[in-house]
C-alpha cells in the first residue's frame, strides 16, 4: 500500500512578503506554544503535565497541519492522519463552538489513551483552522489501571474507544456525552481536569489565531502559510538530495518481550531517488498481544527515524513530509494493524524499534551524520489505594522510563534522556511531588554504572528507580522491552559488557532479590521493593579509539567501572586507587 | 535621605553605569567600561570621573551619599564562565544523581540537535555523596541520620581539596534536623568552608530544585563573599556612611554579609531593577500596569508589573541551572543594537540572537564589521545620527551600514535596500513584540492594558513600533532610559524573601492554624533580620504569598494575598483569588474541586528613603528645539520621507510635538512614528501617545 498524505501545492504561486512571513511564523510559534504552557500548567495526569506526553498542533481548513509543537516525537506523525479522518467523518457537519473529541486507532489514533480534542476555529462564519490537542489521560477505562493490558488479546479488552464524537455541539457541551466517557474512566475528578485543560489549550490557540487574522487578514496569513508549507518541503528536500540514489535496508529487532511469540523483524527500505524519499516497512503478522502499531502510530516511528537522519530544529510542518512517502505494509501487521488488534504498548513497542529500522536505514546511507539508537522504554505503572485520602491512585511512573541518549558523530549521548520514543521531551517530575501524590517512598532515583553503550563517544546512561509502598499493598504493571538486546550502536560501536547494558525490574523481597525480564503484573506490600532499570543508550564509532583518559574519567565518575573499562574500551587499569594504567596490556587490548 | 547625595553602581556586560543622585532629585549619569576580570577597577575608574566633573574627590563623594548601590555580575559571569568554588554535594543516598538527570529532560528546541551538549555538572558525580537518613512525605523519620557517612564525605571533601558544600536532603523542608544535623559534622570537620544547607536556603517542596538550588550557591557563594568582602572594605576605608547594599535578582537590596551566604539571590540581578523604575516613572501619571522594555547593545529584557505588583519567577531555569528562588521575570531575547540579520536555511529572514557585540561591533562602527546588524539597519532607516549619540561621540558610518543590508540581505532576498531595512526593522520589533506576549498573554494579562516604560539606550528607536504592534498606545520614554536600571537600584527598598512550605488541602479546617503560625513565625524572623539591618518597625512591609493548585495538578499558581489570619470566615477570600488568577491564566476555573497549598512565603521589605522629583522648567515651545530634517522611513514602501529632528536639551516641559519626529537625547535616540505625538513632561519623561488607533492594531 503505497500512501503520503496532502501532496498539493500551495494554493498561490505568487510571491509573498519576506518581512510578513516572518512575523507570522513567529506568530503561529507563539500560539502553539502558549497552548502548550496552558496544558502543561493546569492538566492532572503526571503522564501529561510531567511527561509532557502530549502535543499541540495548528491545521489548516484543508486539513493541512501548519505547525505542531516539537513536545513529543511519540506524536510526530499520528496527529496528520488523525486530524483528516476526523474531517472527513464530520465533513460539512462541523460549526462554529464544536469540540471533537476521540482516542480510536482505527480511525488514524495512536494508543487509545492519548486523547485528542479537535477544535473547528471559525473566522466570520467560516472554517479556517483547527486547534488540536492530545495528551495521555490517567486511564482510560479497561480492565487495568493506566490503559496497559498485556492480557488482552483484542483491542476491546484494553479501553475505551473513542471515534470521533462531538462533546460540544455549537458552543453547548454534550454532558451526556461526556459523562459517558467520563464514567468509564478511573480517577474521574483527575480526568475532568484533564478533559478542562485540553478544551482550555484550544480555546488558547483559538484567541491568538483569531487576533492574527484580524491583524493581518485571512488571505495573506493563508499565503504566509502556503509559503511555509513551501518551505520546509524545500528544506527536506535539500537533505534528502545530499544523500546518494540508492536503496538502503535496515532490519532491527524486537525482542520477545514475554508474549511468547519469538523475536519479530522489522525492516525498514529506504530508497532516495533525487530529492524523493520512499520508505516501506516490512513486519510480521499482527499478535494477539499489545504490541500492534496501528497506522496513525506507525507514521510517528517512521517520523522519527526520519528526524534522527534530518536533524532539524523546529518549526516543523506538514510540508516536511511532501518529499516522503511510506509504505507501511500490508494491513494486520505489526505496523500496520487492523482491528481487533490490542495495541496499548505501540508508542513505544514496536515504535522504537521501527524507529531503529528506519534509523540504520538512513546510517546505511550516511554513517557519518546518524547518531546511534536510545534506550527503549522499560517502564512501570503502578496503583493502589491511598489510605490517606481514601482514593484509588493510579499513574504510569515517567522516572521508569528515562533511558540514556545515543552517542552522536559530535559527543558522548546525554544521561537520563530517553527513552528513544520521547527523544528528551519528557520531564520525570520531581521525588517530592511523586511522594506527596501517592503512599510510595522512592528510595533511588540515580544513573547506573556501566549502562552506557561503549563508543568513540559513548551512549548517555540509564536509571535505576527504586519504590516501596508506604501503607497497602501496590499494583506494579510493567510494560516495554530493551532488555535483552542493548541500544544499538553506530558507525562501528558496540559493547562487550551487555548484561549491565539492558532494561529490567529487580524485585526484594524477603531477603532476596529476582530479576524479571517478561512484562509482568505484581503485587508488592511495605517492606518489599521493585527497581526499574532503564537502558542506556548506544555508543557511536570504535570504543576501542576513545581516547583512555576520557575512560578514566568516566571511571572516576562512577559510570565506567573498572571491569568495563577493560571489557569494553580495553583499558586496562593496574591501580584501583590512582586509576593507574596498564599501558602495555591496554596495549594488546586495543590492538595498537 | 539626610545627606547630598545617593550614588549607584550597576555593572553590566559592556558599561559598568554609575548614578549620582542628590537629594533635590537632580541625577546625574557616567558610564565606565566594565572590568569583568575585578569589577572594582571600573568601579574606581568611575568614581574617579565622577570626581573629575565634580571638582572633588572619591572619598568626598562617598562620604557624603547616604547610601551606597551596587548591582553586580560577579555571579552570573562565574556561573557563565564555570569559575564557582570546588563544590561538593551531600545528599541522600540513592538522590546522588537528581542534578545530573534534570528530570530527563533535554532543553525544547534542541529535540533532534545532534551537537547540543548536556549541561556542565557544577558537583561532578564522584564528590555527590549519599549518606543514609530518609524523611518521609509527611515528615516522619523513617530512617535515622548515619553521621558516619556525613564525616566520609567530609574526609573525601578534604582530600578533594572542597572550598564550599552544599547538603540537600529528601523532605529537609518538613524535617531540618538531619540537615542542621550534618551541617554542625561539616562546620566540625571542615572549619572555614563554605556552606549552604537546602531546607535553610529554599525551604520549598521539591527535591530537585531545591538541591539544585543549593548547589548553585554553594557554588558561587565563595566568589560573591571575596568580592563583598573587597567592595565593602573599599567604600568602608573612603568613609562610607552605611554599609554598601547590593541589588538582587528579587528586585530589592540586601547587605553584604547576606549575598555572600545568598550568592544564588544575586544571579541575574541586572535587569532586576527595571520593574523599580518603571513605576517611578509612571508614578506622576497614576499607571500602575507597566511594562518595560530595555534594549541594549545584545539583548532585549522585558519585565512587567500589574496594579503595581511584578512577576516574579520561581523553580526555573536560569542559564541551565534549575533555580528555586524568586527572581523578577525577565524575559530576555537576543535582540539588541549588534543583533545580526541574517537568512536562514528555509530561506526566512531572521534577526539575533547573534550579535556582533562590541568588537567588531555593527558594520556602520567600521571596525571591520560585514554583517547587517540592528544599529545599522536604524541608521540606514535614518533614524540616528549619522554623528553618533551627542554623549557618545561615535560617528556612524552609513555607506557601510547600507553595503552590508545589501550584500547579506536585500540583494539574496531580492528587495530593495530600503524595503529589507525596513523589513530586518520589523522582524526585531515582532520578536521584541512576541517576547512581550510571553511575560503578558502567557500570564494571563493583555498587554493592551499596559503602559510601555523605555529603557536602555537602543529602545527608543524601536518603540512606537512595538506599542504599534501590540495596540499599546501609551509609552514613556525618561530622559535618563539609558541608565534607567541603575536609577531603578537606588530607588529600590531591602527586601528579603522568607518561605517555607505546607502541603495541605483547603477543604481541611485543621490546616488553616499551621498555615497561620507558619506566617507568622516567618514574619518574625524577617522582621528581626530588617531589625539588624537597622530599620524599625515603620519602615518594615510586607506581603504574602501562596502557592496553591487543584488538587491533582503538579504546577502551582502563585497567589498573593493581603496580611490576614486565614479561617473558616476567610478561607473563601483565598480559594477565590486562586480561582481568579487560574482562570485569568488558564480561560476556565473549578470552583468546586478541591484547592491544596503547597508552599507560603512572606516577604519582607525594609523601606529606603527616596530621592526627590527633579522639575524641568517648562520649554517654549518644540519649534525652538528644532535643529534640523532627515529623511527616513517608516512605512514597508521604503520610501524616504523628511523627518524634523529636535534636540532633546532644549525641550522643556509641556513642550509637544508630532510624528514623524525624531528626538535626539544625550544617550538616546527617540524615533516618533508618524500617528504618534510626544510631550516633555516636567518628571523628565516623554509621554507618546499614538493619536488614533491604527488600523494594524487589534480591536480591544
Amino acid at each position: 500500500m503505497q500512501q503520503s498524505f496532502d501532496k498539493q501545492p500551495p494554493a498561490q504561486g505568487g510571491a509573498v512578503d519576506p518581512i510578513t512571513l516572518s512575523v507570522v511564523r513567529g506568530i503561529l510559534e507563539t500560539t502553539q506554544r502558549e497552548m502548550t504552557l496552558s496544558l502543561e500548567k493546569t492538566a492532572r495526569s503526571s503522564v501529561f503535565n510531567l511527561a509532557h506526553d502530549y502535543s499541540t498542533a495548528l491545521f489548516n481548513a484543508r486539513p493541512e497541519m501548519i505547525l505542531q509543537g516539537q513536545d513529543i516525537p511519540i506524536h510526530l506523525g499520528s496527529l496528520i492522519p488523525a486530524m483528516k479522518v476526523i474531517a472527513a467523518y464530520f465533513g460539512d457537519d462541523i460549526h462554529e463552538g464544536d469540540l471533537i473529541i476521540h482516542n480510536d486507532p482505527a480511525y488514524g489514533g495512536s494508543h487509545a489513551i492519548d486523547t485528542c480534542i479537535y477544535k473547528p476555529v471559525f473566522y466570520k462564519g467560516k472554517l479556517v483552522y483547527w486547534t488540536v490537542c492530545k495528551g495521555h489521560l490517567t486511564d482510560i477505562g479497561g480492565p487495568v489501571p493506566a490503559g496497559y493490558n498485556p492480557d488482552a488479546k483484542e483491542i476491546y479488552a484494553e479501553c475505551l474507544r473513542i471515534p470521533p464524537v462531538k462533546i460540544w455541539d455549537r458552543g453547548k457541551p454534550r454532558t451526556d456525552v461526556i459523562n459517558l466517557i467520563l464514567t468509564n474512566l478511573r480517577a474521574r475528578r483527575d480526568q475532568e481536569g484533564d478533559f478542562n485543560a485540553l478544551i482550555g489549550a484550544c480555546q488558547v490557540g483559538e484567541r491568538s489565531l483569531i487576533r492574527m487574522l484580524d491583524k493581518y487578514g485571512e488571505e495573506q496569513i493563508d499565503a504566509c502559510i502556503d509559503e511555509l508549507l513551501a518551505m520546509a518541503e524545500r528544506q527536506m528536500r535539500s537533505l534528502i538530495r545530499a544523500v546518494p540514489d540508492g536503496t538502503y535496508t535496515g532490519t532491527a529487532v524486537l525482542e520477545d518481550a514475554g508474549h511468547g511469540f519469538g523475536d519479530f523483524d522489522i525492516t525498514a527500505t529506504v530508497t532516495i531517488d533525487g530529492d524523493n524519499c520512499r520508505i516501506a516497512i516490512d513486519s510480521p503478522p499482527q499478535v494477539p498481544y499489545f504490541i500492534n502499531s496501528y497506522e496513525g502510530n506507525s507514521y510517528s516511528g517512521v517520523y522519527l527515524g526520519l528526524m534522527m537522519f534530518a536533524q532539524l530544529p523546529p518549526p516543523y510542518n506538514e510540508g516536511l513530509y511532501r518529499c516522503v512517502s511510506v509504505d507501511m505494509g500490508p494491513k494486520g501487521t505489526l505496523c500496520n494493524a487492523r482491528e481487533p488488534a490490542p495495541h496499548m504498548n505501540c508508542t513505544t513497542t514496536p515504535m522504537e524499534t521501527l524507529t531503529d529500522a528506519v534509523r540504520l536505514a538512513f546510517e546505511k546511507a550516511m554513517p557519518s551524520k546518524v547518531a546511534a539508537s536510545w534506550g527503549h522504554a522499560n517502564g512501570l505503572n503502578i496503583a493502589g489505594w491511598d489510605k490517606r485520602h481514601n482514593e484509588e491512585y493510579v499513574t504510569m511512573v515517567l522516572a521508569t522510563i528515562i533511558s540514556g541518549a545515543g552517542a552522536t558523530p559530535h559527543q558522548d549521548g546525554w544521561h537520563a534522556c530517553g527513552p528513544e520514543c520521547c527523544f528528551g521531551a519528557l520531564t520525570s517530575g520531581d521525588v517530592e511531588l511523586l511522594e506527596h501524590s501517592y503512599p510510595i517512598i522512592v528510595h533511588r532515583y540515580s544513573l547506573l554504572t556501566d549502562s552506557c553503550g561503549a563508543g568513540l563517544h559513548r551512549g548517555g546512561s540509564g536509571t535505576a528507580w527504586e519504590v516501596e509502598p508506604l501503607d497497602g499493598e501496590m499494583t506494579f504493571i510493567m510494560f516495554g522491552e530493551g532488555r535483552r538486546i542493548p541500544a544499538l550502536g553506530a558507525d562501528g560501536a558496540t559493547s562487550a559488557m551487555t548484561e549491565t547494558k539492558v532494561g529490567r525490574l529487580e524485585l526484594k523481597r524477603g531477603g532476596k532479590v529476582e530479576t524479571l525480564r517478561r512484562n509482568t503484573i505484581g503485587v508488592i506490600g511495605p517492606g518489599e521493593t521493585v527497581t526499574n532499570i532503564n537502558p542506556g543508550g548506544g555508543g557511536h564509532g570504535d570504543p576501542r579509539k576513545r581516547p583512555v583518559t576520557r575512560v578514566l574519567e568516566d571511571v572516576r565518575l562512577g559510570l565506567v567501572s573498572v571491569e568495563g573499562a577493560q571489557r569494553d574500551y580495553g583499558v586496562v587499569i593496574s591501580d584501583l586507587e590512582t586509576l593507574a594504567v596498564d599501558i602495555e596490556a591496554t596495549q594488546r587490548l586495543r590492538g595498537a | 535621605m539626610d545627606s547630598k547625595y545617593r550614588l549607584g553602581i550597576d555593572a553590566g556586560g559592556t558599561f559598568t553605569d554609575f548614578v549620582l543622585a542628590e537629594k533635590s532629585g537632580q541625577t546625574r549619569l557616567y558610564k565606565a567600561l566594565s572590568t569583568p576580570s575585578d569589577p572594582t577597577i571600573a568601579m574606581e575608574n568611575g568614581l574617579a570621573l565622577i570626581a573629575e566633573d565634580l571638582g572633588t574627590d572619591i572619598r568626598d563623594i562617598i562620604s557624603n551619599s547616604d547610601l551606597c548601590i551596587n548591582g553586580t555580575t560577579v555571579g552570573l559571569n562565574a556561573l557563565i564562565q564555570f569559575r564557582g568554588a570546588r563544590t561538593g554535594l551531600i545528599c541522600t543516598a540513592g538522590h546522588e544523581d537528581s542534578i545530573e538527570i534534570r528530570n530527563g529532560h533535554k532543553e525544547d528546541g534542541y529535540r533532534y540537535d545532534a551537537t547540543y551538549p548536556p549541561a556542565v555538572m557544577l558537583v561532578p558525580r564522584n564528590l555527590r555523596r549519599g549518606v543514609r537518613e530518609r524523611v518521609l512525605s509527611n515528615g516522619d523519620i523513617r530512617v535515622p541520620l548515619e553521621e558516619e557517612d556525613v564525616r566520609e564525605a567530609c574526609r573525601l571533601f578534604l582530600r578533594e581539596g572542597i572550598e564550599s558544600v552544599a547538603i540537600s536532603f529528601v523532605w529537609s523542608v518538613l524535617q531540618p534536623e538531619h540537615e542542621r544535623r550534618a551541617a554542625s559534622i561539616v562546620r566540625e570537620m571542615m572549619p572555614g568552608v563554605a556552606l549552604t544547607v537546602g531546607s535553610d536556603l529554599y525551604p520549598q517542596v521539591r527535591e530537585y530544585t531545591r538541591t539544585s538550588t543549593a548547589v548553585t550557591n554553594a557554588y558561587l557563594s565563595p566568589i560573591l563573599k571575596r568580592y563583598v568582602t573587597a567592595v565593602d572594605a573599599y567604600f568602608r576605608t573612603h568613609g562610607a556612611r552605611a554599609p554598601v547594599r547590593y541589588f538582587q535578582s528579587n528586585g530589592g537590596l540586601a547587605v553584604g554579609g547576606f549575598v555572600a551566604d545568598h550568592a544564588v539571590y544575586a544571579i541575574n540581578s541586572g535587569p532586576a531593577s527595571a520593574p523599580r523604575a518603571g513605576l517611578h516613572v509612571t508614578e506622576p501619571f497614576g499607571y500602575r500596569n507597566v511594562i518595560t522594555v530595555d534594549m541594549g547593545g545584545t539583548s532585549f529584557d522585558i519585565t512587567l508589573t500589574y496594579d503595581g505588583v511584578t512577576n516574579l519567577n520561581k523553580n526555573i531555569d536560569f542559564l541551565r541551572y534549575r533555580i528555586g528562588v524568586p527572581m523578577i521575570q525577565v524575559e530576555t531575547l537576543g535582540a539588541g543594537g549588534g543583533s545580526i540579520g541574517w537568512i536562514d536555511d528555509m530561506g526566512l529572514l531572521q534577526m539575533g540572537p547573534q550579535s556582533a557585540g562590541s568588537d567588531p561591533g555593527p558594520a556602520c562602527y567600521g571596525r571591520g564589521g560585514t554583517e547587517p546588524t540592528t544599529t545599522d539597519v536604524n541608521l540606514a532607516l535614518g533614524y540616528l545620527n549619522t554623528q553618533g549619540l551627542v554623549g557618545g561621540r561615535l560617528p556612524l558610518d552609513v555607506a557601510r551600514a547600507r553595503a552590508a543590508i545589501e550584500t547579506r540581505i536585500a540583494g539574496p532576498l531580492g528587495i530593495s535596500l530600503e524595503q529589507a531595512a525596513y523589513g530586518m526593522f520589523t522582524i526585531v520589533n515582532a520578536n521584541m513584540v512576541n517576547g512581550i506576549r510571553r511575560v503578558s498573554i502567557e500570564r494571563g494579562y493583555d498587554p493592551r492594558d499596559f503602559v510601555l516604560a523605555c529603557a536602555g539606550g537602543a529602545t527608543a528607536a524601536h518603540i512606537t513600533a512595538i506599542g504599534r504592534e501590540m495596540g499599546i498606545d501609551r509609552i514613556l520614554i525618561p530622559k535618563l532610559a539609558s541608565g534607567l536600571c541603575a536609577f531603578g537600584q537606588i530607588i529600590s527598598d531591602m527586601k528579603y524573601n522568607h518561605m517555607a512550605t505546607c502541603p495541605a488541602r483547603l477543604d481541611n479546617g485543621d490546616a488553616y492554624a499551621r498555615i497561620n503560625g507558619l506566617f507568622q513565625e516567618l514574619e518574625a524572623n524577617g522582621r528581626e533580620q530588617l531589625r539588624k539591618d537597622g530599620f524599625d518597625d515603620s519602615r518594615i512591609r510586607m506581603s504574602r504569598s501562596l502557592d496553591m493548585r487543584y488538587v491533582g495538578q503538579v504546577h502551582e499558581c502563585t497567589v498573593e494575598v493581603d496580611v490576614f489570619d486565614i479561617d473558616a470566615s476567610t478561607v473563601d477570600r483565598l480559594k477565590d483569588a486562586f480561582h481568579r488568577r487560574h482562570e485569568q491564566l488558564y480561560t476556565y476555573s473549578e470552583p468546586n474541586n478541591t484547592v491544596e497549598v503547597v508552599n507560603i512565603e512572606s516577604t519582607l521589605y525594609g523601606v529606603v528613603d527616596k530621592p526627590g522629583r527633579n522639575r524641568l522648567a517648562a520649554g517654549r515651545g518644540a519649534g525652538h528645539a528644532q535643529k534640523g530634517v532627515r529623511d527616513a522611513i517608516f512605512s514597508r514602501d521604503g520610501v524616504y520621507r523628511p523627518a524634523p529632528v529636535y534636540d532633546g536639551n532644549l525641550l522643556g516641559a509641556g513642550d509637544r510635538l508630532e510624528g514623524p519626529a525624531i528626538i535626539e537625547e544625550e544617550t538616546t535616540t527617540i524615533v516618533v512614528e508618524p500617528g504618534w505625538t510626544a510631550e516633555l513632561h516636567e518628571s523628565g519623561s516623554y509621554v507618546l501617545i499614538a493619536s488614533a488607533r491604527h488600523s494594524a492594531s487589534a480591536p480591544h
